[in-house]
């Protein structure tokens, strides 16, 4: 089965960090992922991710009558927003749900696990 | 950069199997536009979210609930993962995605840490 991991962080405490203290926190945090990603890759070797930008560098378009609007900044209101995902084949949710739990990112914000259609 | 689709699950809950089959085809084509192009890297259909499981860490204990992040009107319905130069060339090719006609299609840059590369 597969399985999206959308992690949902509160990235506008993100954002109060300057360059050096992002860089702090990344190597900090980096032994961490990096067992995570292990985890990830026993579990399935093809597993991909993508962290995201800053929710601020989003741009939003619609299209409503043949006519392109866009607004900055990223569609949800909500205090947290995606900032990564990662995409699995898994045997059962609950390995998924094992797997999400392991991210650094549950202990303060929720990594929501949505089946891929198809 | 990930473009993330937005829409309406009830919208797509009420739609015939040949209104679905005619939003499928439209994908396609955009698809395989993206891909001649040269621009396309992956992208996925999500379950609905009445399917999800959220799960969080407090304490050190799991916290697993049904259902998705938050419950709202659009959801993120799917994402595509183009390979391009620039925002502009983003939007551009997501303005073409059949959902940015009714929902909206969040562009947003994938982070590439200078020295570590992407998982």
């Amino acid at each position: 089965m597969k399985y999206a991991l959308l992690i949902h962080s509160d990235q506008e405490a993100w954002s109060d960090f300057d360059d050096d203290e992002k860089a702090q926190l990344r190597a900090e945090q980096m032994p961490r992922w990096m067992a995570l990603f292990e985890e990830l890759g026993k579990a399935d070797e093809n597993v991909s991710g993508y962290e995201l930008d800053e929710a601020s560098k989003a741009k939003v378009v619609r299209v409503r009558n043949g006519e392109r609007l866009v607004t900055d900044g990223p569609f949800a209101e909500t205090k947290e927003v995606i900032g990564g995902v990662f995409l699995t084949d898994l045997p059962d949710l609950d390995e998924a749900i094992r797997l999400a739990s392991l991210i650094p990112s549950a202990e303060n914000g929720s990594i929501e696990i949505r089946p891929i259609a198809g | 950069m990930m473009a993330l689709i937005y829409g309406e699950q009830g919208r797509w809950d009420s739609a015939s199997a040949e209104e679905r089959e005619a939003v499928y085809a439209r994908y396609r084509a955009f698809a395989d536009e993206a891909r001649g192009a040269g621009v396309m890297v992956g992208g996925d259909e999500l379950a609905a979210t009445r399917d999800a499981t959220t799960v969080r860490v407090r304490d050190g204990e799991s916290l697993v609930t049904d259902g998705p992040y938050a419950e709202v009107k659009e959801a993120l319905g799917g994402y595509f993962v183009f390979e391009v130069d620039t925002m502009d060339q983003a939007l551009d090719f997501a303005a073409k995605i059949p959902g940015a006609e009714h929902g909206a299609i969040e562009v947003r840059p994938i982070y590439v840490d200078p020295e570590e590369g992407q998982l």
